[in-house]
């Protein structure tokens, strides 16, 4: 039997009487890619919260290894939209602040953050301030930040939503190379089609107003994909069909 | 080299030039004037040159220092931790808002006589009129840091598993730290014209506003005018040196080149 790291079931959610979220259930087996494409404001954010342990839903459950969340864990590491990293701590201190928090030695925290800001490509970087970085390489320290915890599941808020094209293209491939192997389970938010379709083995489309799940796609393309293959191009029509996006 | 130095100076030359004209307009008032009236620049100078190693001046500065070093350190201190409380706690903010809306109405040297008939002339009522007036620009300035703080820096800590205890420490501290240093300012402003002011509405018998008052009853015009400028000058001196150094010092990351 599969384990299923992660589930979603009949999920409820309202700000005051804004109805955000209705009736979701979703499912994210261990050590997949999966991720949640849909319009702006259709609660993706609050639902990847509620998986983070930052937000509880109304009704329903959101459980990890069939326990339910019910407040953050180093476990399940967020990514946020904006990167967030501290301004006033160099990139080695932003990268080991989860260290430091669980109390770890300062030397066994620099040699784990050296090791992850290699592994994201910025060795050499452990000394500047987050001022001092490109848009692309701020977003490389938060993921590096989220990794040196070694988590179960790394949840992504469009992590790559404020990057230019090529930059968000060269990361996304990044990513892949982070998680093939590693057994860590991805849950990627993401307003870019393409993006859902290069990387992930499930996609959820969602619609909005009350935020439903309206299909959930699976692809076993092998990777890495050929993002103008045939079954990439059908798929993208359908995805674009169901956000009514096109006829 | 070069490029700091004209970046200093472009910073300097405001200041500079204020300086200059106060100086220009008491010149030109002084050259007008009798000197027992207004003595000019030149003389005043002179007898700072030779009052600032007077055991009187000393005595003088070293009361109203130790009053400053007393007073103000804890205003800061007081002031940060009620705006951190009142930034965590809504119900609290609006207690201190009204506080302070009360206190300011009141001008703190008010207070001196009712300070003098509780606890005596001397240090006690000076240092608590220091306290009063210059706590709630830091509590003002921290408690708006702390309500505007931002929040996904406090779910990444949450995230990353950090307790009440260190997110205070972690995040909100440093996070607020800028605001400290600018409340710390425009406390030390408020602190300072207060100490003054208290010492010569008869705190006590000592210090560098007892002095002026003095030099004033006895219509010592040059001794005024010399306690004048060294009043401001000490002033100047902590606000643009020491507190500048330590804001540099604290907020090093603010001062590093920006994004390439
Ligand atoms: N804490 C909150 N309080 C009130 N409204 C919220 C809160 N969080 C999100 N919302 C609202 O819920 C809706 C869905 O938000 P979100 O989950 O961020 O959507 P998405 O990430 O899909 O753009 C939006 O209309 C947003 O304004
Ligand atoms: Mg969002």
């Amino acid at each position: 039997m599969i384990m299923q790291t992660l589930e979603i079931q009949k999920v409820h959610k309202s700000f005051g009487s804004l109805k955000v979220l209705e009736d979701v259930s979703l499912t994210i087996e261990k050590g997949k890619f999966a991720a949640i494409v849909g319009p702006s404001g259709c609660g993706k954010s609050t639902l990847l919260r509620m998986v983070a342990g930052l937000e509880r839903p109304d009704e329903g459950t959101v459980q990890a290894d069939g326990k339910t969340i019910d407040h953050p864990s180093p476990r399940r590491m967020m990514i946020f939209q904006e990167h967030a990293l501290y301004p006033w701590l160099t990139v080695g201190e932003n990268v080991e602040m989860g260290l430091e928090l669980a109390g770890i030695s300062k030397e066994e925290r620099r040699n784990r953050a050296q090791k992850v800001l290699k592994t994201v490509g910025l060795e050499g970087f452990y000394h500047y301030y987050p001022s001092q970085l490109s848009g692309g390489m701020r977003q490389r320290v938060s993921i590096a930040r989220a990794l040196v915890m070694d988590p179960d599941v790394l949840l992504l808020d469009e992590p790559y939503g404020a990057l230019d094209a090529m930059t968000r293209l060269t990361m996304q491939n990044e990513l892949l190379k982070i998680w093939e192997g590693s057994g860590k389970t991805m849950l990627l938010i993401t307003h870019d089609i393409d993006e859902a379709l290069y990387l992930a083995d499930r996609i959820f489309v969602m619609s909005a107003r009350p935020g439903k799940l309206v299909r959930t796609i699976d692809l076993d393309l092998p990777r890495p994909r050929n993002r103008h293959g045939q079954r990439i191009g059908e798929l993208r029509q359908e995805i674009m069909q169901l956000l009514g996006l096109e006829e | 080299m070069q490029k700091m130095n004209s970046q200093t100076w472009k910073k300097v030359w405001p200041y500079a030039a204020a300086i200059g004209t106060l100086l220009l307009i008491w010149q030109i008032t002084a050259f007008f004037s009798p000197p027992y009236l207004l003595p000019g620049v030149p003389a005043v100078l002179e007898r700072l040159g030779a009052g600032i190693t007077e055991p009187e001046f000393l005595t003088s500065l070293k009361e109203s220092l130790f009053r400053l070093v007393v007073g103000y350190p804890s205003a800061c201190l007081l002031g940060g931790l009620l705006g951190l409380l009142a930034g965590l706690s809504r119900g609290f903010a609006v207690y201190l808002r009204s506080l302070i809306a009360i206190l300011q109405s009141i001008p703190p040297i008010t207070w001196i006589p009712f300070l003098i008939i509780l606890f005596g002339f001397g240090n006690v009522p000076i240092i608590t009129v220091i306290i009063i007036a210059s706590f709630f620009p830091m509590a003002l300035s921290v408690m708006n840091a702390t309500e505007g703080i931002n929040r996904t820096h406090l779910e990444v800590a949450k995230v990353l598993g950090a307790t009440k205890g260190q997110l205070l420490r972690k995040v909100y501290l440093p996070e607020t730290l800028p605001s400290f240093i600018t409340g710390a300012q425009v406390a030390f402003g408020n602190a300072w014209r207060s100490l003054i002011a208290s010492e010569m509405v008869g705190g006590a018998s000592s210090g560098l506003g007892f002095s002026i008052k003095f030099a004033g009853e006895v219509a010592q015009m040059t001794d005024v005018l010399m306690y004048i400028v060294i009043i401001g000058l000490i002033a100047a001196f902590f606000d643009h040196v020491i507190l500048e150094w330590l804001k540099r010092r604290m907020l090093k990351w603010r001062y590093i080149g920006g994004a390439k």
